[in-house]
Formats: C-alpha cells, sequence, structure tokens
C-alpha cells in the first residue's frame, strides 16, 4: 500500500502539480507522454456514471477525482484499496481549500509550492503521515508564517 | 529580471504555442546564468528555484539545478533550507548519484536543534531513501525516536524507519522495539504517530524473507502482543462517542482503521498459528464494524470495504464470509459507480469460495449489467458467468441476452465474449430443455449475429445440425426462415452477416424438409439465395456460404427452372475476383452437373456431427471418421475456416480429385514426400503432418512447425520444399525487437526438385512470436539469384 504518484491537471489537460514518489517507468523523457496518457484517459470518462478508478498499466491503477477544473489523481498498486485513496484526495482537497480560502485552480499555478508544503505535510513517501485535517492546517499555517 | 509572479503570468499570456516555447526557453537560459554567478544574493537565488520549479511541472528540463538545490540545504537560513528540501524532492529520485551529496547534510538537519529543520529532512529522507542514505542515517532517525517528545517528529520518524527497513531489511533488529514502546505509552499517541506504528509494523513484516539473524520469531512474537492493542484501537474508534477532531463524514479516522485493519490482516497471514487465540476477538470486532458502520458516504465504505478484504483473505468463519458477501451485495445496490466497482471486483474472487452467498444476490448483478459505466459492466458480465449453475442457467441467459439487446456499437469485444460463453455453456451443460437453448441461441443471433466470429457460427450450425428433437428442428428452422423471408414480425438488420450465413446455410441443408411439409415453396428458397447473392456479394463469407447452400439446394428439389436459377448462381462465380470464391465455384460447377444419384449422395443430410476440437479445427482424432463418411467431407468445404483438409483417402475418386487440384490444400505436401521416397536422394528430411503452410512459390514451398513451446523459449522447424532445382540456399531471419533469435543449422543447401530441407531456429522473449524470412537461392542454368521474402506469425504465445 503505497501512492506511487499524485497528479494535478486541469481540464485541459495542463499540468499544476506533479509529485512521483517512484519514478514512472521508462526513461525521465518519457514523463510528458505517460501524463498525456493519464490524461487522455481520465477526461475520456463520465465523471457521473463512472467509477473513479481506472486501470493504467499492468502495475497501477489510477484513483482520480474531479473538483471544479482540476483533476487529482494518484497512482497506486492494483490490490491496493480504493476507496481509502478516494479519501486521501478528498482530505488534500479540503486542506487546499481551507488554506487558500476557497481555493481555485489560479491559487495552485501561483502558489504551487505551498501546495506542495501541503503535500508534503499529508504524505511522506507516498504514506499518509497525517490524517486530521486541523493538525496538518495549524501546521501548514505556521510554516507559511515562516518565510 | 521579474518576480516568479510576473513570471507566471507571462507564461500564462502567451497567445500562442510558439511564443510560449520563446518566453520559456529565454527564462530557462536566464536562470541557467544567473545560477553560476557565485555573488547572486540568496534572495535571488530562491527566486530562480522557485521558477526553476515552476518549469518542471511545464515539463521543462531541469537537471542543471541540482547541485544549486544541495547548495542552498547547505545554506543556515530556513528559507533556504525549505526551498532547497522541496527542490531536492522535486528534482531528484532514488537511484541518482549525487544523493551521496546529501548525506552530510541530511546528518547535520536531523540533529539540528530547530525542529522544523529536522521536520525537513525527515520529510526529504523518506522520499528520497537509497540503500546509502539508509546505511548512513539510520542511527539518526533513532535517535529521533528514541529522545524526541514531538510528535511531528516521531510520526515522521517512524515513516522513515519503515523505508528504511525497506531499504534494509537488517533495520528491522533497530527499529522493531518502537512498535511496542510507542503502542503502550504512558500518554495515548496521536492518529500520525499510529499511522506511523502501523507502517513500521507492516514493513518489519514484509522484511521477514530478508531478515538474515535468527531472532525474528521474538520480534513476530512482540508484534503480535501488539494485537490487542490495534484491536482497543479500532473498539474505540467504533464507539458511539469518538473524538470528533478525526471525524471524516461520520467515521473516525478512516485512514487509520484501514491501516491498522490493514497490519492485523498481515500479521494474521503471516502468523496463523500464533495468532489462533486472537481470532474470536478479531471475529467480533470485525462483525462489529461490519454491523455498525451504515454511513453512506466513501469513508464509511471504505472502512467497511477493508474489513470485507480482511475476512476473506484470511478465511474466516462461514458466517462472517456471509457478512461479508452482503456487505458487498450492500455496495452493489446502491447509486455509487465506486462501490460497485470494488463490489463487482471482490465479488470475483469470493465466487469460488461462497457460490451459495453470492447467488443470493443475483439480481443485483443483473442490475450492473445494465449500468452505463463499462467497467462495471464487463465484470457484471463476468460474475454473472461465474454464479451460473445447472438450477440458475435459463434465468441468467435471458439476462444475458437482454443486456445484449442493449449494447452498442462499441462493445463489440464484451458482445463476442457473451456470446462465445454462451455458446460453450449450451456445450458444456447437456440441457434437458433443447427447444430453449435452440430458442436462446437464435435470440442471440437476431440481435448480434454481424459480431460472431465465423467459427462460433459454425458451432450454432452444428447445434441445429444435432437438435436431438425433428420437430424443434424443424421449429427452429422454420423461424430462422420466417424472418428471413420477411414473413414474421421480428426482423433482422441488413449488417447481420452471421444470421444471413445461418439462413442460408439451413435453406441449403434443410431444403428437401421443408419442402415435404410444405412449409416454403420451391421458388421462395431459391428466391432467398438468389437475393443473398445478389445483395451480399462482395462479402466473400456469405458468397461462400450461398454457394454451398444453392449447391445441395439444387439436389433437393425438382423444378427444373429453380435448379437452372441455382445452376446460374454458382455459374456467376467462376469468374470471382477472390479466389476461393472462384475455386470453390468452379468445383461446385462441376458437382452440379454430376449424374442425380451419384450427386444425391455426396450432397445428403450431415451426419450427426462431433465436436472434438474446442478450437473448431477437427482434431487428429476426427480424421478416421472423415475418411470413412463421404458426406462428412462437406463440412469442411461449408467452412472456410478448415485449414487443412485430409485428402489422403482415396475413397471418393472424383470428388478428391477436385479437392486435390485446390492449391491451398496439402496435396502438394504429399506429392512432394512421395516423389522424395521415389527419388534417389539422400536426402530424408520430411515435412511433419502438423507442420503450416507458411509461404508458396513457383520455386518453393514453406512449411513452419513449433516443435516445442514455454513459457519464453520457442523452438520452431523450418521446412523448405523446392519445386525446382534450387542451389546456394540462404536463411535470413528476423524477429520483433523484443525478442532474439537463434539460427540453427540448415540441413542442405542444394535441393533438387520434390526434396525438402529444415531450418532450425529458437525464439526467446513474450508474445506471440512472429518472423520475417528472406530466402535467397539459385535456380536454374545459367543460374538466376532470386529473393522471396514473407512474415509469419505463430498463434501460440510464449
Amino acid at each position: 500500500m503505497s501512492i506511487k504518484f499524485v497528479i494535478c491537471l486541469n481540464k485541459q489537460g495542463a499540468l499544476r502539480l506533479i509529485r512521483l514518489f517512484e519514478p514512472f517507468p521508462g526513461d525521465a523523457n518519457s514523463s510528458q507522454s505517460t501524463i498525456a496518457q493519464i490524461y487522455k484517459l481520465i477526461s475520456s470518462r463520465d465523471h457521473r456514471h463512472q467509477s473513479n478508478f481506472v486501470e493504467f498499466s499492468d502495475s497501477t491503477k489510477l484513483v482520480y477525482k474531479r473538483y471544479a477544473g482540476l483533476y487529482f489523481v494518484m497512482g497506486v498498486g492494483l490490490q491496493d484499496e480504493e476507496l481509502i485513496y478516494l479519501s486521501h484526495i478528498h482530505l488534500l482537497v479540503e486542506v487546499l481549500d481551507a488554506f487558500f480560502g476557497n481555493v481555485c485552480e489560479l491559487d495552485i499555478v501561483f502558489n504551487f509550492h505551498k501546495a506542495y508544503m501541503i503535500l508534503d505535510e499529508l504524505i511522506i513517501g507516498g504514506e499518509i503521515q497525517e490524517t486530521s485535517k486541523d493538525v496538518i492546517l495549524e501546521r501548514v499555517n505556521h510554516l507559511d508564517r515562516l518565510s | 529580471m521579474g518576480s516568479l509572479r510576473s513570471f507566471i503570468k507571462d507564461v500564462r499570456a502567451a497567445k500562442t504555442l510558439a511564443e510560449e516555447r520563446s518566453i520559456v526557453t529565454k527564462e530557462s537560459a536566464r536562470i541557467r546564468t544567473k545560477l553560476k554567478d557565485d555573488h547572486l544574493p540568496q534572495e535571488k537565488r530562491r527566486k530562480n528555484i522557485h521558477k526553476l520549479l515552476y518549469l518542471h511541472i511545464l515539463g521543462e528540463k531541469t537537471h542543471f539545478a541540482q547541485v544549486e538545490c544541495i547548495n542552498l540545504i547547505a545554506s543556515e537560513d530556513f528559507r533556504d533550507k525549505r526551498l532547497g528540501y522541496l527542490a531536492a524532492m522535486i528534482l531528484l529520485d532514488e537511484n541518482q548519484e549525487i544523493l551521496t551529496l546529501l548525506t552530510n547534510m541530511l546528518n547535520n538537519d536531523l540533529n539540528h536543534p530547530n525542529r522544523y529543520v529536522v521536520s525537513l529532512a525527515l520529510s526529504t529522507l523518506g522520499s528520497l531513501m537509497s540503500p546509502e542514505l539508509a546505511r548512513d542515517l539510520y542511527s539518526d532517525v533513532e535517535n529521533i525516536l528514541a529522545h524526541s517528545k514531538d510528535d511531528f517528529l516521531v510520526k515522521k520518524a517512524l515513516q522513515c524507519a519503515a523505508k528504511l527497513i525497506q531499504r534494509d531489511a537488517s533495520l528491522v533488529e533497530v527499529f522493531h522495539s518502537y512498535i511496542s514502546s510507542r503502542l503502550v505509552s504512558n500518554q495515548p499517541s496521536s492518529h500520525g504517530v499510529l499511522l506511523g506504528v502501523a507502517k513500521l509494523c507492516q514493513a518489519t513484516i514484509a522484511a521477514k524473507e530478508m531478515y538474515e539473524y535468527d531472532n525474528y520469531p521474538e520480534i513476530l512474537q512482540s508484534m503480535i502482543q501488539s494485537v490487542p492493542e490495534f484491536f482497543a484501537l479500532l473498539q474505540d474508534m467504533n464507539s458511539t462517542n469518538f473524538n470528533p477532531e478525526h471525524d471524516v463524514a461520520g467515521t473516525c479516522d478512516p485512514f487509520l482503521q484501514v491501516e491498522l485493519l490493514y497490519t492485523i490482516r498481515l500479521l494474521f497471514e503471516l502468523a496463523p498459528h500464533e495468532t489462533e487465540s486472537y481470532k474470536d476477538k478479531l471475529n467480533d470486532l470485525l462483525t462489529k464494524i461490519a454491523t455498525n458502520s451504515d454511513g453512506t458516504k466513501n469513508s464509511a465504505h471504505a472502512v467497511l470495504y477493508e474489513c470485507v478484504r480482511t475476512i476473506f483473505a484470511l478465511q474466516l468463519d462461514q458466517s462472517l464470509k456471509v457478512l461479508g458477501v452482503n456487505v458487498l451485495a450492500k455496495f452493489l445496490s446502491g447509486k455509487d459507480n465506486n462501490t460497485k466497482y470494488v463490489a463487482l471486483n471482490t465479488l470475483l474472487h469470493v465466487v469460488p469460495q461462497e457460490p451459495q452467498a453470492v447467488q443470493k444476490h443475483r439480481k443485483f448483478i443483473s442490475k450492473c449489467l445494465f449500468d452505463p459505466d463499462i467497467s462495471i459492466k464487463t465484470r457484471a458480465v463476468e460474475l454473472t458467468f461465474a454464479i451460473l449453475n445447472n438450477s440458475n442457467i435459463k434465468e441468467l441467459i435471458e439476462e444475458l441476452i437482454a443486456f445484449l439487446k442493449l449494447t452498442s456499437e462499441d462493445e463489440k469485444d464484451l458482445v463476442a465474449y457473451v456470446v462465445e460463453h454462451i455458446i460453450g455453456l449450451f456445450e458444456q451443460y447437456k440441457l434437458g430443455n433443447e427447444k430453449w437453448a435452440l430458442e436462446a441461441t437464435v435470440n442471440m443471433l437476431m440481435i448480434v449475429g454481424e459480431h460472431i466470429s465465423l467459427e462460433k457460427l459454425s458451432d450454432i450450425l452444428i447445434m441445429i445440425n444435432n437438435a436431438q428433437d425433428l420437430n424443434h428442428k424443424v421449429q427452429i428452422i422454420r423461424r430462422i426462415l420466417d424472418i428471413s423471408f420477411a414473413k414474421s414480425e421480428e426482423s433482422v438488420s441488413s449488417a447481420n452477416v452471421g444470421w444471413k450465413l445461418v439462413s442460408a446455410w439451413c435453406v441449403g441443408e434443410y431444403g428437401d424438409t421443408l419442402l415435404e411439409n410444405n412449409i416454403y415453396l420451391d421458388t421462395e428458397l431459391t428466391e432467398y439465395l438468389r437475393t443473398l447473392d445478389g445483395l451480399y456479394s462482395d462479402d466473400y463469407r456469405i458468397t461462400g456460404y450461398v454457394l454451398t447452400a444453392a449447391l445441395k439446394l439444387s439436389s433437393r428439389l425438382q423444378n427444373p427452372s429453380c435448379i437452372e436459377e441455382l445452376r446460374q448462381i454458382i455459374k456467376g462465380h467462376t469468374k470471382d475476383t477472390n479466389l476461393m470464391i472462384q475455386t470453390k465455384s468452379v468445383q461446385y460447377a462441376i458437382l452440379f452437373n454430376l449424374p442425380a444419384k451419384e450427386k444425391h449422395d455426396i450432397l445428403g443430410a450431415m451426419p450427426l456431427f462431433e465436436k472434438k476440437a474446442k478450437n473448431g479445427v477437427p482434431a487428429a482424432g476426427s480424421k478416421p471418421e472423415v475418411k470413412r463418411q463421404e458426406p462428412d467431407l462437406l463440412l469442411e468445404l461449408l467452412d472456410d475456416d478448415y485449414p487443412k483438409k485430409n485428402t489422403a483417402s482415396n475413397t471418393a475418386g472424383s470428388l478428391l480429385d477436385i479437392f486435390g487440384s485446390a492449391p491451398q490444400g496439402p496435396a502438394e505436401t504429399e506429392n512432394g514426400k512421395d516423389s522424395e521416397s521415389l527419388g534417389p536422394s539422400q536426402n530424408s528430411v520430411t515435412i511433419p503432418e502438423d507442420a503450416l503452410e507458411a509461404f508458396q512459390s513457383t520455386d518453393l514451398d514453406v512449411h513452419m512447425k513449433l516443435k516445442s513451446i514455454d513459457d519464453y523459449e520457442a523452438h520452431v522447424e523450418m521446412f523448405i520444399h523446392a519445386n525446382a532445382s534450387i542451389n546456394s540456399l540462404q536463411v535470413l531471419a528476423a524477429v520483433s525487437k523484443s525478442k532474439k533469435l537463434t539460427l540453427g543449422n540448415l540441413s542442405a543447401t542444394t535441393l533438387a526438385p520434390g526434396e525438402n530441407c529444415c531450418q532450425e531456429m529458437k525464439i526467446t522473449g513474450g508474445g506471440k512470436p512472429k518472423l520475417r524470412i528472406k530466402l535467397t537461392f539459385n535456380t536454374g542454368s545459367p543460374s538466376i539469384t532470386t529473393t522471396e521474402q514473407f512474415d509469419y506469425k505463430f498463434e501460440q504465445k510464449l
């Protein structure tokens, strides 16, 4: 049970956040095409009538959810529990939302480093490390003031 | 040079892709130069790295800044350190040598007085854990676990410890004691720390096989002693008055619950014997969780789902398994596609264990057949076949046929899968109710005939042919033809090729029965074939069947004008552009003109057909029968799929001559063998009967034989049969990149006409072996060099 990567894409497929906990298969130059494949796969799915899980390769399954114009995607193992990762995504989005105050795509574009900071308080090396929204928020707000 | 903000704004404001590229490239070059400047103020340095991280999101190359982020980490300014560690986590991965430069800095920062710095270092170590870093830094992590009172650091350190063990199993020795010490410490641990404990426990379990020292049993024992603590935690989280701080949509910390359940599962799996005494308690706990959480939210489902996974993974009591299946059924009955997806996935694994319990929820499974989500539909179909048995086959197949009615064009694969399985089932279950099976098959044919493969169509024909009760047979044929002749309210589309094939076959095969019973007029039948012939003249499959039907029908009716019309149909194709149809038509024209008696013998009714081989190719065992009974040969005539025609027998003279002249039969091979055994040649290579034809030319024929095939290696023999005198034969062969080819010896390079030689090959790799062969040789005198090239693909997989 471990997250292989977290990415955030907008509806047009532009990458907004990317965090790899294990390198994408293939060489480093192919990561753009891997992302394009992921986008193609999830954007073609009906987000109301289809599940939030889709098999991506013979080792990776995508758990994703669309919030307004942004897709949040996690790559996990085929045997992993899909539902809890969906909760992970939701927790991440809730924290982003509370931190930025009604988060929108532009907040993430201009403050990507803060979004990464939040991700680092939520997940460490592909594992969830904190589950309480309040604890994470208090922490990141404090860290944010340190600069 | 502007700020990060203005840079992002510029990129976003670019109107064309080219403009964006030029902004990005310029900025990238500028950052590169700036970073080289040793006197650049730190403030500016940070700004450049921020921009660089934005470039990374845009997919630009950023490798030139790897050293720079290490420089930032070395700074004493917290802002530098923070950005440096962030950049390291994003830009580096575990395989880069540059990580060794980090060792010292991480070592310093893990022991830093400022807890925020320690926290950064732990986060980075957790993400970038190379075996070298693990070896050099584990003692620093242990130091934090042993002395720190800060939950933020402890939870991260525990996660790091788990990662350290993953990299180096011997570190179990160092860290395992922190599992129990954290669980039974005086003050209750925070959920973050508990998550870390669970992870450490999981890592310790996973490291068992790699762990070299002999005290693992004691370590395992100490972990098992923590089981009551885990139980107590789960109990608390499932009591009514849990701490609202961890509430997630009505469930107490689903993340921790799932992790704990998973840890317990791993422990019980690893040590079934030692954990036996806790099994009753586990049963109680899981029952409690499964019955109590009635949430409709994803968080509650996640916990329930993990419970169910635990129940089936550990093969717990019957009552729990039934409970588990019920939970999954509840998932299926809901509206949430996510739970349906996981429920179907799990049920597929559970059916073999608990067929009865799953059966009970059939109606929910059937409902999922009609779900708009294809992945749910596919799984529901699989599951339907999995729960199918003698008692419910009728209902379920009717459900599936209803499902087929609603499938769309882009679900062809799924349709083919369903049809194939249903036909297989009819063969497998010798059904008492033959009439129903025939009806169901015809219904299926009517709905999705165009998606049924020729192979499966011939299975359907066999089914009709082999029907035991003559009444049923006539009824079903009548139904097919009524619909085909537009005498029924039902109709089929003109695209339904499968249907047309079957109906044409019925007209030819059962013309006499239908005429005797006065069901149809002879002109009706003839007219139908003629119409089909006209409408589908470009579809060789239908034309082939129509030709056969016309030939057969001609021996079954008396009306001279109809016979003439049938003759015209056959004659119309003697110049067909499709070689196969042309051959067939010419052969049939000869048969057509045979004296009535002989013709009637050859074209008599089909006998009961016994299908031996699953893939539709007559198995070796059926050959003697073919030789004995002439009419069986027609079966081969009827189906173009049969790759081989056994022509070695000499029973029906004239008929066999026709076959013998067919260009694709192995007759030539036989001839070749004969002449070889007569000839004076010392060359003793013979082409085995099961070698498949791969290539033909005027000078030589090539046959392939797969000698053996296993997981990753295939031995192939290629036989070259010379039709003319050949010398200086050379064989070149190639396989796709994913495979490797080794060429063995070529048995002869000079061949007289009729001689054979053999080339051995070995292919290693995965997938279906595909070969490209190039043959170079000289013929005649003065000699001419000829090169032939062809591709050949084997059906068997490596």
